[in-house]
């Protein structure tokens, strides 16, 4: 579920540890990941401005948006300009590109960094503002980029690397998350960035293209309509898979379980050759079976022996039929261990 | 065993075992002239025939989603610290002392209740057995036991922190030339010649090619480095250690990287819904044989990994296939063991 995500990242850090770092990927399919951005943004914010989070600031690291935006949407969710000393948003001024939108550079709350390349003069702008925000004391701040995809483009994967792992276990920082478009990259710059994550949210289309069907149609659908999967790595080395459906709406986005027959309770039986479940009949008759030595209590001193074939009673309790293995064995045997039962 | 007659059947003689190795704390000598030291985990010792040789290399091919690796690394260099063998570390994060901080410490006596010995604290029955005098009776002061177990919940103490004996290296700005030349002076200031064993140190190097280290993109340096590494081990009779990510390198290399090491062991993070205790699995795949052609054959070679009362790591062979509850097929049919869904194959 998105909201337990968000919940993993407001509890932020333990001393001493990594702090938790969100990965939402997407492809050109389903290109949703913007929509989950903004709404694990605005869930931590929400978190923040009560108080109830690790964290008592943000930076938001603007690679694709303009910071107007993310004003307007913190503005929208109810931060008014009081409290918006507690965010931060850094824009990277982005190669090649002239103003952005109508961005002021001194507007309050926003600072613009220019150098696109040197990531460790950005981890350090980070590192500053963040403390800016929350004073110098041990308070913690969460950092959002807006896309590692975009910072890929200038520096190598090391480097970004480096800057992850260096903010992750910086004890400033309480947890991050980002973006990342995975049909970009190749696999290995996205098995990389996976490995500096503790939670991968992936983005994956819900219908399947057939044959004959209108691929515009479901381009449609696939706008609107769309699975998160989620895989959590637990402190402990185990990991927790989630699937949701994330449908986007006029008011934002939501999430719904998914109800159909993935989420069946999984059974930890093997699935093998014989059938090791009893059917309704058989469950009934096993219960009306008396067992071996209950019928003494009843019947005072009838013991029956046990006989070379099976034995039959009436067809309407449950019977335990013992078939022995060979005929020819004498039955007054004295190592006959089948002496005593009693059936 | 050949007799002092004049006329020998063969011209090899046994060698008695050199005394002053059984009386070196933490090294124990083992079958063919091999040395051991321990893992820091009783069950693995047990299972790789009496701990890590001396003069080997240990792979671990981490799981991109499981930590138990780090686990593995503090039990080992806790075990060098206790038994005040040189180690040299190095970690991929800016920041590798922090990492020292997280040592356990041994176990306690009062709190050591072993499993397998509960006969023995029972008052009311006494056993008069003919073998006992056979069987380990004496707890040994923890310094000089062969493998501690550890309690993973408590700190290292400060005075197994010699500052002389422990050495951290950050391998994230620095160059294979470098890092390789930190091992080789760390190694020659430890080594001894001569007749006495000693041991040259052990030397932990944790996710070897995580995408922050500046080498990633040199793939046959990495090569290279691995193989010289192995070299100056196995010629300063030292143990060395590196965990690697391999789902990150491509699978040639990850192959070749398989291929050069001694003793290689593999973790897997756990999906399963039930199995409540056990936080994960370690697969041995190669255990090395020093001074012999005769390879070591496992009865299993998938091992679950617990937490006996959250403190201590246990190693259990499994007894039945692991099941993946996210789609609930098995990993083993009813005959043979399949390949798994995603990781490699788990063998029993």
């Amino acid at each position: 579920m998105a909201e337990s995500t968000c919940r993993v990242l407001r509890d932020g850090a333990l001393e001493g540890e990594l702090a938790p770092a969100l990965t939402i990927k997407d492809s050109i399919l389903t290109p949703l990941s913007f929509h989950v951005f903004d709404y694990v943004l605005s869930q931590l914010s929400s978190y923040v401005l009560a108080g109830k989070s690790q964290s008592s600031g943000m930076v938001i690291v603007a690679l694709t948006r303009s910071p107007s935006y993310y004003v307007n949407m913190l503005n929208s969710g109810g931060i008014d300009g009081v409290s918006m000393d507690k965010w931060h948003v850094l824009l990277q001024k982005l190669k090649g590109c002239g103003q952005i939108g109508s961005c002021p550079d001194s507007s309050s709350g926003v600072t613009v960094f220019r150098d696109v390349r040197n990531l460790e003069k950005l981890f350090s702008a980070v590192l500053e503002l963040g403390k800016g925000i929350v004073g110098q004391g041990k308070d913690r701040f969460c950092i959002a980029i807006d896309s590692v995809t975009e910072l890929l483009r200038d520096v190598p994967l090391s480097s970004l690397a480096g800057l992850l792992s260096n903010l992750r276990s910086h004890e400033r920082v309480s947890s991050l998350f980002w973006l990342l478009h995975s049909d970009i990259h190749n696999t290995s710059t996205n098995a990389a960035v996976e490995y500096m994550s503790s939670i991968v949210a992936s983005v994956e289309s819900t219908a399947q293209l057939k044959s004959g069907q209108q691929g515009l149609f479901l381009l449609e659908q696939n706008l609107r309509k769309a699975k998160l999967r989620m895989r959590l790595k637990r402190r402990n080395g185990r990991v927790r898979l989630m699937s949701e459906e994330i449908h986007v709406e006029q008011s934002g986005v939501t999430f719904t379980s998914i109800s159909s027959e993935e989420s069946v309770a999984q059974t930890l039986v093997p699935k093998v050759h014989f059938n090791l479940q009893l059917s309704e009949k058989e469950q009934l008759d096993r219960s009306k079976v008396v067992l071996p030595f209950e019928h003494q209590e009843e019947q005072n001193g009838v013991a029956t022996e046990a006989e070379k074939s099976g034995m039959t009673e009436n067809s309407s309790r449950g019977e335990i039929i013992y078939l022995r293995d060979s005929d020819d064995e004498r039955p007054d045997s004295d190592e006959d261990p089948d002496d005593d039962l009693d059936i | 065993m050949s007799t002092t007659t004049k006329a020998r059947t063969s011209s090899f003689s046994r060698n008695p075992l050199a005394g002053p190795t059984s009386q070196i704390p933490g090294l124990k000598p083992g079958p063919n002239g091999a040395v051991f030291v321990s893992s820091g985990i009783p069950d693995l010792d047990r299972i790789l025939g009496g701990g890590f040789c001396l003069g080997s290399l240990i792979m671990v091919m981490e799981d991109p989603e499981a930590p138990h690796h780090m686990l593995l690394l503090r039990n080992f260099m806790a075990q060098g610290l206790l038994h005040n063998q040189p180690l040299l570390y190095g970690s991929s994060s800016k920041d590798p002392k922090g990492f020292l901080g997280t040592l356990p410490n041994p176990m306690s006596p009062k709190d050591d209740k072993p499993r397998d010995r509960g006969t023995e604290q029972d008052k009311d029955l006494r056993i008069a057995w003919q073998y006992k005098k056979y069987s380990r009776e004496n707890q040994l002061d923890s310094n000089h036991e062969f493998c501690s177990t550890f309690d993973l919940r408590k700190p290292l103490e400060r005075q197994y922190f010699g500052g002389k004996h422990v050495d951290c290296v950050s391998t994230q700005d620095l160059t294979l030339d470098i890092l390789l030349q930190r091992c080789s002076t760390f190694l020659a200031q430890n080594s001894r010649s001569g007749s006495s064993i000693s041991c040259g140190g052990r030397i932990a190097i944790q996710s070897f090619c995580a995408p922050q280290c500046g080498y990633i993109d040199k793939d046959w340096d990495m090569l290279a480095f691995i193989k010289s590494l192995k070299g100056l081990v196995r010629a300063s009779n030292a143990v060395a250690i590196i965990t690697f990510p391999h789902s990150l390198l491509s699978s040639s290399f990850s192959k070749r990287w398989q291929h050069l090491a001694d003793t290689l062991l593999s973790e897997l993070a756990q999906l399963l819904t039930g199995y409540q205790e056990m936080v994960g699995f370690l697969g041995i795949h190669k255990v090395a044989r020093m001074n012999t052609q005769v390879p070591l054959v496992l009865e299993a070679t998938t091992f679950s990994i617990k937490l006996h009362k959250r403190r201590s790591l246990v190693l259990e062979c499994l007894n039945q296939a692991p099941i993946d509850g996210a789609s609930g097929t098995s990993y083993g049919t009813s005959s043979s063991c399949s390949t798994s869904t995603k990781q490699g194959s788990l063998d029993f």
